[in-house]
């Protein structure tokens, strides 16, 4: 089974000095079972990547298909529901309901998808309490820690069972500690033999929690790095 | 989703609280001032409203309004009497006469002259007196706010005596009748008498008061009086009509009112479409993260309306709920100018509707920026 597979991806946008390209033609692939860590300088793509995986970039060229699916020939209509089944997502800020508890922040995309309220929290607080987080279900997210939120954010994106979870700087707003424990939840929760994680990275001392590495610059794929299952991260 | 909508509306308390006063006040704006000037437009057909008994007005072809009588001879009352489908007729006469206290004082008063044996049109409610004390000689009624102008400080009390049109009267009832049109007190008697205090040197009648025989509509016999004397003749409605109208068209209080309103609906919009929109523009990183994990634009929208028509709702209750104490407070009262004054339900329902109506298009105004923007921000730090 195909995961997620990209085939000359290529973006530009338009700017006063003219258009920019972003991406160049990029070939990418992300294996149903491992967790692909997309790496490289500020600026070279990777957000432009995944926000193109996701379809949540539009007017791509090149054939981006994840699970079986062309998403650039979904329409935005289409696009919807897709993400809703298929896609979780994790953000750098993440991107929490303020208003919501955590464990129904947890419960949104179950609840998006037509889920009984009583049936999503049931869901949510299995996999928060997976997660550490069973004395927090209730607060509001400003009263956690950023790794604690960071964690609300894995339960967000993984409640649903969705195939293909994006993550997009998780570590970046967490100190070293609390971003190696959230990699290691990532890595111990998001990969499973039918689900592709694909993670964008600054941070050098998550690498070890890859089975692949993906190098990126200038708006190119430069260089896949298969890590070898003695130098995985060991977790918890 | 509806969850969610309620959980991001009132997860903030400040801004909250600023939509539903900002809907509260202009609710209050609307509602009140329309209220006031329903109830202004009614006092000018007062003395229409009061004389209930009677359903027929008959008047000079040259009459436009209420307050502006030109009399007729008494005969007009047998005229009106021989029409058919006419249970009776009774003279009413109406005139602005100067009143003179015992201490010297003047004052314009507004004299209502009933029939001397019906006495229709006479005041419903008594405080003081009662209406048989109209049947004695010299009688007169004076309106409770209307003695408070003509004997400052004074409290309610029958017994003074004062100078109509240099007639002599005796106060022997205080009524409780609604502010009218003119502002002046409302001096009731009977019609022989106010005859007399106007100085008139015939036996004119302002207006020939009627009631449709049982089974026959007032309009259509008003029309039938019109076809047989000559005189202009209304139902009560249609008379009632046609002095709202004139006053509408050329007192300028339509425009005076009409101003005040419209600010009403301009703060409201602003304040309501503002916030709203500084809501929604506060709130888009959410909203963004929703439609990227796969949220529909139409689910955002119904989640948005809900917020609008939810704060519309109790913004609208706290509006009119100050409203209404107004009126609540003030309208008993025996005096000053918003006595008598009241909500029409037309209007509590007609505010209900148009605060609705503004919040949910300032809601979907303010809501385009949500619909439009890019899922792809959540991604950006």
């Amino acid at each position: 089974m195909s995961g997620v597979v990209c085939q000359q991806v290529a973006i530009e946008f338009p700017s006063a000095a003219g258009p920019i390209k972003v991406l160049k033609g990029v070939d990418f692939e992300a294996r149903p079972g491992e967790l692909t860590m997309l790496v490289g300088p500020s600026g070279c793509g990777k957000t432009t990547l995944i926000s193109v995986i996701a379809g949540l970039l539009r007017g791509a060229t090149g054939s981006v298909n994840v699970f079986g699916q062309q998403v650039t020939s979904l329409s935005n209509r289409q696009l919807v529901p897709f993400r809703l089944a298929n896609i979780g997502f994790i953000f750098q800020q993440y991107n929490l309901l303020a208003g919501l508890s955590v464990i129904e922040n947890a419960a949104v995309p179950l609840v998006a998808a037509g889920s009984p309220w009583p049936d999503a929290l049931d869901a949510a607080r299995d996999l928060l309490n997976t997660l550490g987080l069973t004395p927090h279900l209730t607060k509001l997210p400003r009263q956690l820690s950023g790794g604690q939120q960071q964690r609300v954010a894995i339960a967000r994106a993984l409640v649903h069972k969705p195939r293909l979870l994006l993550c997009d700087e998780p570590t970046a707003a967490l100190d070293g500690k609390s971003g190696q424990a959230v990699m290691g939840l990532l890595r111990d929760l998001a990969v499973s033999p039918d689900r592709a994680a694909i993670v964008v990275t600054h941070d050098p001392r998550v690498y070890a929690y890859a089975n692949r590495i993906a190098h990126m610059e200038d708006g190119l794929l430069v260089n896949v790095e298969e890590v070898l299952p003695a130098q995985l991260a060991t977790t918890h | 989703m509806i969850r969610i909508a309620f959980r991001i509306l009132l997860h903030d308390a400040a801004k909250y609280l600023a939509l539903v006063l900002g809907i509260a006040f202009a609710t209050l704006l609307i509602g009140q001032q329309s209220a006031i000037f329903h109830s202004v437009v009614q006092s000018s057909t007062r003395e229409i409203l009061e004389a209930s008994e009677a359903d027929i007005w008959v008047m000079k072809p040259s009459v436009e309004t209420l307050d502006q009588t030109d009399p007729m001879a008494e005969l007009a009352v047998n005229r009106v009497r021989s029409v058919p489908g006419v249970a009776w007729a009774v003279p009413y006469y109406q005139a602005i006469a100067q009143l003179k206290t015992a201490d010297g004082r003047s004052k314009s008063v507004t004299i209502i002259g009933v029939d001397e044996t019906s006495l229709v049109a006479a005041p419903r409610t008594m405080l003081i007196g009662s209406l048989a004390d109209l049947a004695r000689p010299d009688a007169i009624f004076v309106d409770a706010a209307g003695f408070s102008t003509i004997f400052p400080d004074t409290p309610l009390a029958t017994g003074a005596t004062v100078e109509i049109g240099q007639r002599r009267a005796h106060v022997v009832g205080i009524s409780h009748v609604g502010p009218s049109w003119t502002g002046l007190p409302r001096i009731h008697t009977r019609r022989s008498i106010a005859i007399e205090m106007a100085r008139e040197t015939i036996n004119p009648v302002s207006y020939v008061l009627a009631r449709a025989a049982p089974g026959h509509a007032p309009a259509d016999v008003a029309r039938a009086i019109s076809a047989a004397t000559g005189l202009q003749a209304h139902s009560s409605d249609g008379f009632r009509i046609q002095t709202q109208n004139w006053v509408l068209k050329y007192s300028g209080v339509a425009e005076n009112f009409g101003i005040t309103i419209l600010m009403g609906v301009v703060i409201g919009v602003a304040i309501v479409g503002q916030t709203f929109y500084m809501f929604s523009i506060e709130n888009l990183r959410q909203f963004a993260a929703l439609k990227a994990i796969g949220v529909a634009n139409h689910r955002i929208l119904g989640m948005i309306s809900i917020q609008a028509l939810f704060v519309s709702v109790v913004g609208f209750c706290i509006g009119i709920g100050v409203a209404s104490l107004f009126f609540a407070i003030f309208s008993p009262q025996l005096t000053g100018g918003l006595r008598g004054m009241f909500m029409h339900p037309a209007i509590f329902i007609g505010t209900g509707f148009f605060i609705v109506l503004i919040t949910l298009i300032s809601c979907l105004i303010s809501v385009r920026r949500v619909l439009t923007v890019d899922p792809a921000i959540v991604f950006r730090s």
